[in-house]
């Protein structure tokens, strides 16, 4: 028998059958994945500020706060993908459009809230091509994303020859200090609306939420212009702490975004994973880029540290939810 | 039976839980050589389970499992495999995309110096489906045979390894009965030539004209073991159920009311043509044909699923041409696929997850589901239908089938539906869920919904439904009212013309226990 997959439990908590004592504690404190990246994150933070002094500051903090920033945004939209059954690949090249087009219409003298403006909904219909690509047109996600990372990137690069955009308004520097705010609404969002029940529904079997009524098509389109939308967010507000448009920023970044929503607990076969993981997955990642850096290990060994972990999350996942099945 | 040779295969006071279920418990029994022995139970009875054990899914908490007098520990599939024993699931394991002949051979395909061999493979593959009668071309894709013939494949896959021990879950739920027939010789000459056969299967008249033994379950208990010549179905039946065998109800004793849905002539090039009814509100009808009849497809046209239809259809004389389900369901139609697995279910969320797929709005205020509302809808049909489950929270693939089909058809009625189109309610499901799903069916349909049947179990027509039309190679056949319905009758229908059989030899074999 299997358990219930990782879909935020809409009832109430399962009925534990589990005879062994340590199973039960094991299953009880992996329950969740947020649980269990909480934990991970929290050992982080407690080994680190006792092995280095310079790890338990504001300045530390806000470094990687900073840093993870494009991907804790983006990360929300590809959650929503992967839940149902889908993902995006062109994010980082959409981020990269969005972050240069921003920046040309600014220093062309256009208001910042229209430029802003434009620049998110340039990253909706990015998405919006992607739905339309997948769904109606039947495109696989991996080809259809593909396609439109490499088609995004170029015209990232063909609007500024390659160069960076700078000498953008002073005013325009504000913006990159938003909030976090929307991780939390997008969380609960997505555990109790019924918007997302469907997404959840769609990527667990798409033919039976079709036969149930879901409109998919139409669901798995706003999933991608979400997603889209958001990218172009991340744009925005790197080209904001930047002070400039940069065409090749984000380049691997739908990679990064990808391992850590599966560290978070989702799956390329759909159907799981929540918001709240996915972010965790993002700051775990983060935080241990970050405490390599504090030790000094290579940037280089870091890239392998970080394969290794999303291998073992998810080779550790299926062992665990072998033992308790 | 030669009582004196040694078992195949033998379960010795065997009992398993899973968790604080005891699904098996102190059951034993054998098969022999040249032997066809049946399980029979209610779903959750234990038949899976003892299956399993054969085939090493899963290990006997207390008890043993012998081969050949030895006791074994059957470690896995491929284990049983090697100790003789093959299985063919209810459940298709056919790789997709890949020739029949190469899934016959999976796994122990012929090749030369590490190359296929195709013209041995190929050689193989026809004469073991020769053995079935079937003569169809074994390097042509799985994907294109019909839901039939692959079931045949599949058993034909199982033989390939010549194993001493077939296990079969339900081998005919998708058969014709010309399939039937040609199966059960095939399974004959098995015996003969002395593998032993573990038989499942809820048609009694299979049953009966083709097993040796037959061993009841019941709540994981044995409740006997007979010689067929010594039984009879109303002693298997009681034996299942823990009693006497329910009376179905009396179909045709309430009012039908106005006209609901009415058809014209409703034709798919290639595929049906004139096809007219009408459906009164409670009112159940049923639509009755061979395979190839075209019945699913009337009735997913009636549900949206079907584009390019020509035609007049009303609901309720306001003139309707769905070309999505979507539309279907704004008009208040409802459709309970044929495939609860594949179409209808969601299989790791939970239950009450699935009760309230195809009604989320219901359940909605502002954008957001309420836990409360949804629990109390899945309370409420888990006592309706009486779907046995520790919880509405465990996950929906832990229940057994008939509870699977329970909750498909619940998640409908939730929506409450003015007219609602169910392709084979009853579909690999035993007798006493049969009997609950038939019994909720006409609580409904006397509250005022409009049914519409679809089934190739006619017997389930003939006890459920007001009215059955028949069709044949998409056209009507003709309308058979229940007052005077018998299987026979509707297998005259819906067969006449299309060959020259008896169709009474083919009746005894389909005909189930209802």
């Amino acid at each position: 028998m299997s358990s219930t997959k990782s879909m935020p439990s809409f009832t109430a908590e399962n009925a534990s059958v589990n005879p062994s004592i340590v199973v039960r504690l094991l299953r009880n404190i992996l329950k969740t994945r947020e649980t269990t990246l909480l934990i991970l994150i929290l050992a982080i933070v407690v080994t680190m500020s006792v092995v280095s002094p310079y790890f338990l500051s504001v300045g530390n903090f806000r470094a990687v706060a900073v840093g993870m920033m494009p991907t804790a945004i983006i990360v929300i939209g590809m959650a929503i993908l992967l839940a149902s059954g889908g993902f995006d690949l062109s994010v980082g090249s959409v981020m990269a459009l969005s972050s240069t087009v921003v920046a040309l219409l600014l220093v062309a003298g256009v208001p910042i809230p229209l430029a802003v403006g434009l620049g998110l909904v340039l990253g909706a219909v990015a998405g919006l091509i992607n739905g339309l690509l997948i769904t109606r047109v039947g495109i696989n996600p991996l080809v259809a994303t593909l396609g439109t990372m490499s088609i995004a990137r170029g015209f990232a690069l063909v609007l500024t020859e390659g160069y960076s955009i700078s000498n953008l308004p002073k005013e325009f520097g504000f913006i990159g200090k938003a909030s976090v705010a929307g991780i939390p609404a997008f969380d609960l969002a997505m555990r109790h609306s019924r918007f997302f029940r469907q997404v959840y529904f769609i990527g667990a079997n798409e033919k039976a939420a079709l036969l149930s009524g879901i409109a998919v098509n139409k669901v798995r389109i706003i999933g991608y212009v979400i997603t889209g939308t958001l990218a172009a967010l991340a744009g925005v507000l790197l080209a904001s702490r930047l002070m400039s448009g940069t065409p090749t920023a984000g380049s691997a970044l739908e990679l990064q975004v990808l391992a850590a929503a599966v560290i978070g607990g989702a799956s390329l076969r759909g159907g799981e994973g929540t918001i709240m993981g996915a972010f965790l997955g993002v700051v775990f990642v983060a935080l241990i880029n970050n405490s390599m850096t504090m030790l000094a290990v290579s940037i280089y060994w870091q890239v392998i540290v970080t394969g290794t972990v999303l291998v073992s999350a998810v080779a550790i996942d299926m062992l665990v939810r072998r033992k308790v099945a | 039976m030669p009582e004196s040779s040694n078992a195949l295969i033998e379960l010795r006071n065997v009992s398993k839980n899973f968790g604080p279920n005891k699904v098996l418990r102190d059951v034993s029994f054998e098969l022999y050589p040249g032997e066809i022995h049946s399980l029979v139970g209610e779903n959750g009875a234990g038949k899976s389970t003892s299956l399993g054990l054969m085939y090493g899914l899963l290990q006997p908490d207390a008890g043993e499992v012998c081969i050949e007098g030895k006791p074994v520990t059957i470690e896995s599939p491929a284990h049983a495999k090697a100790l003789g024993v093959s299985c063919v699931f209810q459940e298709l394991s056919l790789a997709g995309g890949v020739s029949v002949a190469e899934n016959i051979f999976a796994g122990h395909t012929p090749a030369r110096f590490g190359v296929i061999d195709r013209a041995t493979l190929k050689k193989q593959a026809e004469a073991l489906l020769a053995d079935f009668g079937v003569d169809i071309d074994v390097m042509q894709n799985v994907d294109n045979l019909s839901i039939s013939m692959r079931q045949i494949v599949e058993i034909a896959k199982a033989l390939s390894l010549k194993s001493k021990i077939l296990l079969l879950d339900e081998p005919t739920s998708a058969l014709t009965p010309d399939e039937v027939e040609s199966l059960f010789l095939v399974l004959k000459k098995l015996a003969k030539k002395g593998i032993g056969i573990i038989y499942i299967s809820h048609h009694m008249s299979e049953i009966f004209s083709i097993c040796d033994r037959i061993t009841t379950l019941r709540d994981g208990r044995q409740i006997n073991t007979y010689q067929v010549a010594h039984t009879h179905s109303g002693q298997i039946v009681s034996d299942m159920i823990g009693g006497e065998v329910p009376i179905s109800q009396s179909s045709n004793t309430n009012v039908r009311g106005p006209v609901v849905l009415e058809a014209e002539n409703l034709t798919l090039a290639g595929e049906f043509k004139d096809i007219s009814f009408c459906l009164h509100s409670a009112e159940i009808i049923g639509i009755a044909g061979l395979m190839g009849s075209r019945r699913s497809l009337i009735a997913k046209t009636i549900a949206g699923l079907v584009s390019g239809w020509s035609g007049e259809m009303r609901i309720k004389n306001t003139p309707v041409h769905f070309c999505s389900l979507l539309a279907a369901i704004q008009a208040g139609v409802g459709y309970v696929p044929q495939e609860r697995k594949t179409e209808g279910l969601f299989l790791d969320f939970s239950v009450c997850d699935n009760l309230i797929a195809a009604s989320l709005e219901k359940h909605t205020k502002h954008g957001v589901l309420s836990k409360a509302s949804a629990a109390k809808t899945a309370a409420q049909a888990i006592a309706d239908f009486s779907i046995k489950t520790d919880s509405h929270d465990i996950p929906m693939r832990s229940l057994s089938g008939g509870n699977q089909q329970k909750v498909m058809l619940a998640k409908w009625l939730e929506r409450d539906p003015k007219i609602l189109v169910i392709d084979e309610p009853t579909k690999g499901v035993d007798i006493g869920a049969k009997f609950q799903i038939h019994r909720e069916l006409r609580k409904r349909a006397n509250n005022g919904m409009a049914i519409v049947v679809v089934s190739s179990d006619f017997s389930e027509l003939a006890t459920l439904v007001d009215r059955i039309i028949v069709v044949r190679d998409g056209e009507i056949a003709g309308e058979i009212q229940a007052c005077d319905a018998s299987e026979e009758k509707i297998l005259k229908l819906a067969a006449s013309g299309l060959q020259a059989k008896q169709p009474t030899k083919i009746l005894t074999s389909r005909s189930t226990v209802s």
